[in-house]
């Protein structure tokens, strides 16, 4: 997706992209062990509003979604439903090795490998866990990636939600539960 | 057309529809409707011969612009209410006798409003206190029309004594002339006024009396809790308006204690006010049946217009009696949807019901607008009369009424939202997915009502300029009226220009919203859960225990329910004394105590 | 009632939302600043606003729109009737118990927009808000009408006009001591600031009432918030704190006591709702009766200060 260099935004979609690039307001879940640098990031020490980012109660409220680390199956039902209850634009970012190949899980049968298949990722963070630097680092990447309308997952999503479909149900079952716990 | 031909024309409609309910009792109720109309009809008609003074027998009748206000505001509410009654006069026990209760007890209190002497004022009040006992109890209970006759009948009968003392020192019954007999005795005046004013504060549901609101207005039909919480409790603040025109109190207490300005009885009466908005406030926040919580609501809202009415003069006088149709109109409306819900759902718990307004928009649309007055918002009538009374008591510094003012009319956004959250909004439970709207037969009072409740918030001065003539018949300062501008000596209201305002801020609102982009519609279920996963709407309606840390706050003891539920054992204690002692199983007993008791009264006199 | 009328209520508007939101934007960066942080532009209210406004939005029903749209009519018809500095858009419709019951239209619509999205953190959010109003409310109006007895006018801008060419000795909030506390105090709960905000509590009720709102509707409540802060400190300003004589004046007293609410409000813990409801009814509704029997008994403070 980044390397689709063409732009063919129209000057509203570009004042909006300006817009949503300097106010990104985060999903506050913590999926994995790396949320725990995003306390660091966000306190005095590296203060993330002053990109104009901050963390918000819902999804209904929240532009970006953030995967912190290796994702269990349990989780993902749950990533995806509140993934579905966000409104576009809506970005992901991923962090560290676990959402890419499944890092140190890669062989445990209750973690999902591969992140991507699932729900599209717009930016992915190196590291085990990435430190705070690296995360302030990423989100400057987000918001000019936002600027130049190359962070274009939720579309991506819309365009191949057939696929990413196929693939949860392939790896869920099903996403949404009906048990008698849930009913 | 005269009073008296208005009244046995009633009357005669009244037999008719009796009779015709007899035959089929759905055309009876029917007729309900056309007699009440027709009471408008003919009231309009006599407006012109305000001021005459007509005979019947023994019954007199005086023509007053005030009892034309207060008939006007009662009819309304009958004949809005009347609408509903084809749809359940097939529940009732005896439809033909609830079509012919119904019909007399408007009549009942037309013939009150315009009493000129008090054994009218006494056996009208009375025709109504007892054809609604009939009708209350056609409702869920059969206990709560005896709290209700109990309670009336203690306020009657002590409005009786204060009639037949005052007919002692005066030699006669016309209301105008006999009260001024009592000028020249401080202590009688204030016996007969504590013991006159008990009927309209017993009807009224001031604080000690309140407690029969709840029931009777709880468990009566809901086609009649309308007409009880609208109407007929407005006829205590018609005894309050005798009290301060006929009896004079202002005059009479002129040189007694007084307390900023105001005669110390008075003062007392106004506190009692205070605290039943107070008492009325906190316990509307913590029912759980809809129907009892605007019961409450009208106990708190009956304060108001007793100070509003009691304060006499020129700004909160006026307030009190605008409260009196904005509130029958608002109260009736929100209980005419409420038993509409209850139509169609077969309840009146909050906690049972949800997601109405996805099956029934009119319906929530309707109440909504009610609440908004009911709460004092603008551009609803219930703003206008809560600025008058509040502008009233600021402009005499009465702190700590105007502490329960504020206190009530601010707690009434709290317990006014109750049913629109719980009834209306939130989750529709599965089992009521098929609920229809209120069919069209039952649309029409709301529509009715609703446009009186946005035109009296709009153009008040339509009303207040008959205020103002009440207000020269009460002989005191009228209320200014500019245009469509109220004009007090603190402060200034252009309800039409608000209206218009509030319609600009919600034209552009309504721009921005269109111009964005268009919204997505999701079901009711998609929503946030902590990424849980929900299935039963149920769950997921917040409707019990809504106000829970306000109402851990109020849970204290309420003392009056404890005192009136030990005098009653006391009394059921004294009565099975006295049938123990005259009912045994032994006749010889009993023959004993029928033989003392006719030598007492034959030999009484002797002894 | 002229069209002119409109454009200036229009102009008001424009213009208390355009300083307000900087405002804000500036109060979060001293916010930032108290806790040692670098903190956001100025301007980001702005960016968050418009951002707001541009993302996709969903509906739970014609009543959630309904709502949002009738709590900003509201809010913006009050902020009409406001007068800055003596100025009205509509003589004469600036009677402070219009500005304060319309500004309950606002908040029903907003109760009823949030309850109608069937969730329940919005209706207990709801709740807290509404238990919350009932306990600041009561002793700020019985202040309100301390000083419309003693003023013998419901004017704001009339109260305001009477305390100004003074100084500071002219403030009812210095005539009237206890008076001004509570006012102060009330401003905390009307603004919902710490400590009582425990009705949009984000960690606890997921933002309460918010918690279904995205795109446009939470643009919506953006600018309803922004705007019911300007009519709740406009508010206090004029009655309390001497209103201004010109608008810079104005702007320049508004900004001071907005700050300073602010920056109080973060060295201050949550409250519980129940503990709110006690706190205000033990403190500043005693401070509010004393005050309303002083002035209605002594006559002190009302006539002139020296």
């Amino acid at each position: 997706m980044v390397l689709e260099n063409q732009d063919n935004r129209n000057l509203w979609e570009k004042i909006g992209d300006f817009f949503s690039a300097n106010s990104i307001w985060m999903k506050w879940y913590c999926t994995g062990c790396g949320a725990i640098e995003l306390p660091p990031t966000m306190t005095s020490r590296f203060d993330m509003e002053r990109l104009g980012m901050g963390p918000m109660a819902t999804p209904r409220q929240a532009d970006v979604l953030l995967i912190t680390g290796y994702l269990s199956s349990k989780t993902l039902r749950r990533v995806i439903y509140s993934y579905e209850q966000m409104q576009d634009p809506k970005y992901i970012v991923a962090f560290g090795s676990c959402t890419i190949n499944g890092g140190i899980y890669y062989d445990s049968y209750a973690t999902i490998n591969q992140l991507d298949k699932y729900i599209p990722v717009d930016l992915y963070i190196a590291g085990c866990m990435p430190r705070p630097e690296g995360i302030m680092n990423a989100f400057a990447d987000l918001i000019t990636m936002i600027k130049k309308g190359q962070a274009n997952g939720w579309r991506h999503y819309q365009e191949n939600y057939e696929w990413y479909k196929q693939n949860q149900l392939d790896s869920l079952k099903e996403v949404i539960i009906h048990d008698e716990f849930h009913e | 057309m005269t009073l008296i031909t208005v009244l046995i024309t009633l009357l005669t409609l009244a037999a008719v529809t009796y009779l015709l309910s007899l035959v089929n009792s759905k055309l009876g109720a029917y007729f309900t409707i056309v007699t009440s109309l027709a009471t408008i009809v003919m009231l309009f008609l006599i407006k012109d011969s305000i001021g005459q003074s007509y005979s019947l027998s023994f019954f007199t009748f005086k023509l007053t612009t005030v009892g034309w206000y207060f008939s006007m505001v009662m009819v309304t509410v009958y004949f809005t209410t009347a609408f509903l009654n084809p749809f359940w006069i097939k529940k009732m026990i005896y439809p033909a006798a609830y079509n012919l209760f119904f019909l007399v007890s408007l009549i009942g209190t037309i013939g009150m409003f315009f009493a000129r002497d008090f054994i009218t004022l006494f056996i009208c009040w009375e025709t109504v206190v007892w054809t609604s006992t009939f009708i209350i109890q056609m409702g869920k209970s059969r206990k709560s029309s005896y709290v209700y006759y109990v309670v009336s009948a203690i306020g009657s009968m002590v409005t009786l004594f204060a009639m037949m003392l005052v007919y002692q020192v005066s030699g006669t019954l016309e209301i105008s002339t006999a009260f001024s007999a009592l000028s020249g005795q401080p202590v009688l005046a204030l016996i007969v006024f504590f013991t006159f004013i008990l009927a309209g504060l017993s009807k009224i549901g001031i604080f000690p009396f309140h407690v029969w609101l709840p029931m009777a207005h709880g468990s009566a039909p809901h086609t009649f809790s309308p007409v009880l919480s609208g109407g007929l409790v407005k006829m205590g603040a018609f005894i309050a308006y005798l009290s301060v025109t006929a009896f004079a109190a202002y005059e009479v207490f002129a040189n007694t204690f007084t307390i900023m300005g105001i005669p110390a009885p008075l003062y007392i009466i106004m506190v009692l006010g205070a605290i039943s908005i107070v008492v009325g406030t906190v316990m509307a926040i913590r029912q759980d049946d809809a129907k009892k919580l605007l019961a409450y609501s009208s106990v708190a809202n009956g304060g108001y217009i007793l100070i509003g009415i009691l304060l006499y003069d020129q700004i909160a006088f006026a307030g009190g009696m605008l409260h009196l149709i904005s509130h029958a109109l608002a109260s009736a409306t929100a209980f005419i949807t409420i038993a509409i819900v209850a139509y169609r759902t077969g309840t009146t718990k909050m906690s049972e019901l949800g997601g109405m307004i996805h099956r029934m928009p009119v319906t929530y649309t309707v109440y909504l607008i009610a609440i908004i007055s009911m709460a004092g918002i603008p551009p609803m009538g219930g703003f206008v009369s809560k600025w008058l009374i509040l502008q009233g008591l600021a402009d005499r510094g009465l702190l700590f009424l105007a502490a329960a003012a504020f206190f009530g009319s601010i707690g009434s956004f709290m317990y006014v939202f109750r049913p629109l959250s719980a009834v209306f909004l939130g989750q529709l439970a599965p089992k009521y997915e098929k609920i229809k709207e209120a069919n069209i037969m039952m649309q029409i009072p709301m529509y009715l009502l609703t446009i009186a409740t946005l035109l009296v918030g709009v153009f008040p001065n339509v009303v207040l300029r008959v205020i103002a003539d009440i207000q020269l018949e009460a002989g005191i300062q009228e209320i200014v009226l500019v245009g469509n501008t109220i004009v007090v000596s603190n402060g200034v209201l252009d309800a039409l220009r608000v209206f218009i305002v509030f319609g600009y801020g919600f034209l552009i609102a309504l721009v921005i919203f269109i111009l964005r982009r268009k919204s997505r519609r999701v079901t009711l279920m998609d929503t946030y859960t902590s990424a849980e996963f929900i299935h039963t709407p149920e769950l997921l309606h917040y409707s019990s225990n809504f106000y829970a840390p306000f109402e851990r706050l109020t849970k204290k003891p309420y003392p009056v329910l404890n005192l009136y539920e030990k005098v009653s054992i006391k009394i059921k204690e004294i009565g099975h004394m006295a049938e123990s002692l005259f009912s045994s199983s032994k006749p010889a007993i009993t023959i004993f105590w029928i033989i003392i008791v006719f030598a007492i009264f034959f030999l009484g006199g002797v002894l | 009632m002229t069209v002119m009328n409109f454009v200036y209520g229009f102009i008001v508007l424009l213009a208390a939302f355009i300083f307000q939101t900087a405002l804000t934007g500036v109060n979060r960066k001293v916010t930032a600043r108290i806790q040692k942080r670098y903190g956001p532009r100025w301007y980001q209210q702005f960016l968050d606003i418009f951002k707001a406004l541009r993302k996709g939005s969903i509906t739970h029903g014609w009543v959630f729109d309904f709502g949002v749209i009738m709590a900003l009519g509201g809010i913006m018809a009050t902020v009409i009737f406001i007068p800055v500095a003596g100025f009205e858009a509509f003589p004469n419709m600036d009677n402070v118990f219009v500005i304060s019951y319309l500004l309950a239209v606002g908040m029903l619509g907003m109760a009823m927009s949030a309850a109608g999205s069937g969730n329940p953190w919005a209706s207990i959010g709801v709740s807290r808000a509404l238990t919350n109003m009932v306990a600041y409310d009561v002793p700020l109006m019985i202040v309100i009408f301390t000083l419309i007895f003693a003023f013998d006018t419901a004017s704001v801008s009339e109260i305001a006009a009477m305390q100004q060419g003074m100084g500071v000795l002219g403030w009812n909030a210095v005539r009237m001591p206890l008076g001004g506390i509570v006012a102060f105090i009330a401003l905390f709960g009307m603004l919902g600031k710490k400590p009582f905000d425990s009705f949009i509590a984000p960690a606890e009720i997921a933002s309460g009432p918010m918690v279904e709102y995205g795109g446009k509707h939470l643009g919506f409540m953006f600018i309803l918030h922004e705007l019911m802060t300007f009519i709740e400190v406009s508010l206090i300003l004029s009655l309390f704190f001497g209103g201004g004589s010109s608008i810079l004046v104005y702007a320049i007293k508004y900004a001071i006591l907005y700050t300073l609410v602010n920056i109080i409000s973060q060295v201050m813990p949550r409250f519980k709702i129940d503990q709110a409801v006690k706190f205000f009814y033990r403190v500043p509704l005693v401070f509010a009766i004393i005050q309303g029997l002083v002035v209605i008994f002594l006559g002190w403070g009302v006539s002139v200060w020296f």
